[in-house]
C-alpha cells in the first residue's frame, strides 16, 4: 500500500503544475541543477539502483549532480523537493546541513555526510553509511551493512543480514539484525558526549559487541539468540549488570564476581547505568577496556 | 494512508518514547498528514485497549478473525496489491503487538500463564502463515537475489525459533526463554512484513 501510495503521491506531485517549480524529467548523462532551499527543508530522493551521496553544506540551496543513463525528475519548492531517478544514475545531492533527508533505494548504496537534520534512509540490499552528527537517524536495509559514524541524538537501525557498526558519541541507540553482527563503539563524556543513555541491541544469530561508555543512569539492553555478546566498558564504570545465557557461558573479567548456571548479577556502585544481556545459547563476556 | 517510513516513529510517538525534538517533528508532520493522523488514532486506540486487558486474555484470536477476513477480501480483487500489502502490514503490526504485550519485560519474573502464552504462539504462527502466503503471491516482483536473501534468512530464523520452541517444551514456564522466543518471532514478522512491503 505504502509503496503504491508513495508513488501515486509522487506522480501527482510531479504532474501538478501549480504551486511548485516543475521541471520535466531530464535524460541524465551528466547534469547539474541547483535550487534555493530552506535551511531546514525536506528533500525526498528516490533512486532505485544508482549510488546516492548526500552532502550537507553551509549554503541555503540544494544542488544535484546526476550521472548515468537514467532520467532525473525534480519537483518541489524551496522547502520541499523531490528527486526521482528512473533507470540507472548515480546522484550527488548537496543540501543545507539542517535539512531533513529521506532516501529510498533498492540496490544502490546510500552515503550521507555532514547533515545535522533528520535522516530516513531505506534500501533493500544497498549499504548505508552516515558520517556526521544528525539529530535523528532511521536506517533500514535488508541485505546491506549500516555504519553510523560521528554520533546522533537518536538512531534506529535495522538490517536482516548486514552488519551494523555504530561509532561515536550517541545518546539513544537502537539496532536490530537477524543474522548480521552489531558493533557499538560508543564515545562518552571523555570525548564530549554523555555516554549511551538508552541502547537496545538485538540479533538472532549475529554477535553483539558493545565497546564504550555508558551514560550515568543509562539503560542498555543486549540480546542475541545464538550469537556471542561481548561488553567492554571502562574499568571505572558504575552500573548494575544483569547477564543471563541459558545454554552458553558467562565470562566476567571486570570484577571478581562469578556466574552461577549462566547467570551473573553484580553492581559496581549505586545510581549508575543498568545493563542487561540475554542469550539463548550464545556466550556473554564482560571486561574492562 | 500512513507514510510507511514513519511507521516506527509513529509507534514510538504513541508509546511516548520519542525525544522532545523528534516528537515536535512528528507533530508537525501530523498536522499536514491525514493518513498518519488516522494511524496514530488507531494505534492509540489499540494501546488503550491493550492496557485494559488482563495478561491471560487471548486477544489475537479475535483480532485475527477480522484481519484474515479482510486479507481474504483483498486477495480476491485484482489490482489491489497495495491493499493486500497494507493488510499484511497491519496484521503483522497487530499480531506483533499482541505477542509483545503478552510478554513480560526480560527483567521481570512472574508465574506461568501457559494458556495465554500458547494462544499467543498459535496466533503468531497463523499471522506468519498469512504473511508468508501474501508474500508468496508477490514474490515474483522481488529480485532473485532478494528472494535468495529472504529465504536464507527465513531459514535462519525458523531454525532459531525451532530451538527456542524445543527449549520451551522442556521448560515451559521459563520467562527468559519466552522473551527470547518472542524477540525472534518479532524478527520473523518484521522480516515478512518488510519483504511484503518491498514486493508490493
Amino acid at each position: 500500500m505504502t509503496r503504491h501510495s508513495s508513488w501515486l503521491v509522487l506522480v501527482l506531485a510531479l504532474g501538478a503544475r501549480s504551486g511548485t517549480a516543475q521541471a520535466p524529467p531530464s535524460r541524465v548523462n551528466t547534469i547539474g541543477e541547483r535550487w534555493p532551499f530552506a535551511p531546514d527543508g525536506s528533500v525526498r530522493i528516490v533512486n532505485p539502483s544508482g549510488r546516492i551521496r548526500v552532502i550537507g553544506w553551509d549554503v541555503d540551496s540544494l544542488a544535484v549532480r546526476a550521472r548515468g543513463s537514467g532520467r532525473l525528475a525534480a519537483a518541489g519548492t524551496a522547502s520541499v523537493r523531490t528527486l526521482v531517478v528512473t533507470g540507472r544514475a548515480g546522484l550527488e545531492v548537496r543540501v543545507p546541513r539542517g535539512a531533513r533527508v529521506w532516501v529510498k533505494s533498492v540496490s544502490g548504496d546510500i552515503d550521507v555526510v555532514g547533515v545535522d537534520g533528520t535522516l530516513d534512509l531505506n534500501s533493500v540490499v544497498g549499504a548505508i553509511h552516515v558520517v556526521g552528527t544528525p539529530a535523528d537517524v532511521t536506517a533500514e536495509t535488508m541485505g546491506g551493512p549500516v555504519e553510523l559514524a560521528g554520533g546522533t541524538g537518536r538512531a534506529r537501525v535495522k538490517t536482516v543480514s548486514g552488519g551494523i557498526l555504530l561509532r561515536g558519541a550517541s545518546v539513544d541507540l537502537g539496532a536490530s539484525t537477524l543474522s548480521g553482527t552489531i558493533v557499538v563503539r560508543a564515545a562518552g563524556w571523555q570525548r564530549g558526549g554523555a555516554g549511551v543513555q538508552r541502547g537496545h541491541f538485538e540479533s538472532v544469530t549475529g554477535d553483539v559487541r558493545f565497546d564504550g561508555e555508558l551514560g550515568r543512569g543509562g539503560i542498555v539492553e543486549l540480546e542475541s539468540q545464538s550469537g556471542a555478546i561481548a561488553l567492554r566498558v571502562p574499568g571505572t564504570t558504575v552500573a548494575d549488570f544483569d547477564l543471563l545465557t541459558i545454554g552458553g557461558s558467562v565470562t566476567n573479567r571486570l570484577t571478581a564476581d562469578v556466574a552461577q548456571r549462566g547467570a551473573l548479577r553484580f553492581s559496581t556502585g549505586a545510581g549508575g547505568a543498568q545493563v542487561t544481556a540475554r542469550s539463548f545459547k550464545g556466550s556473554i563476556s564482560i571486561e574492562a577496556k | 494512508m500512513m507514510c510507511s517510513e514513519r511507521e516506527a516513529q509513529l509507534n514510538e510517538y504513541v508509546d511516548g518514547t520519542l525525544a522532545a525534538e523528534a516528537r515536535a517533528l512528528v507533530e508537525m508532520h501530523l498536522a499536514g498528514c491525514v493518513g498518519c493522523r488516522e494511524a496514530v488514532a488507531e494505534l492509540r486506540s489499540l494501546v488503550d485497549g491493550a492496557r485494559g486487558l488482563p495478561r491471560a486474555i487471548e486477544p489475537a484470536s479475535e483480532l485475527w478473525t477480522g484481519i484474515a477476513g479482510r486479507i481474504g477480501k483483498g486477495e480476491r480483487g485484482k489490482g489491489k496489491r497495495w491493499w493486500r500489502g497494507a493488510l499484511a502490514a497491519a496484521a503483522a503490526l497487530i499480531i506483533g503487538f499482541a505477542v509483545y504485550r503478552l510478554l513480560p519485560s526480560s527483567a521481570v519474573f512472574y508465574g506461568p500463564e501457559v494458556d495465554g502464552w500458547a494462544a499467543a504462539q498459535i496466533d503468531y504462527a497463523r499471522a506468519t502463515d498469512e504473511l508468508a502466503g501474501a508474500l508468496a503471491l508477490e514474490r515474483d516482483r522481488l529480485e532473485p537475489a532478494t528472494v535468495a536473501l529472504l529465504e536464507r534468512n527465513l531459514g535462519v530464523i525458523d531454525a532459531a525459533l525451532r530451538e527456542s520452541r524445543d527449549a520451551l517444551a522442556r521448560d515451559p514456564g521459563n520467562v527468559e526463554l519466552r522473551a527470547l522466543f518472542a524477540a525472534a518471532a518479532r524478527q520473523k514478522v518484521e522480516l515478512l512484513r518488510w519483504a511484503t512491503r518491498a514486493a508490493t
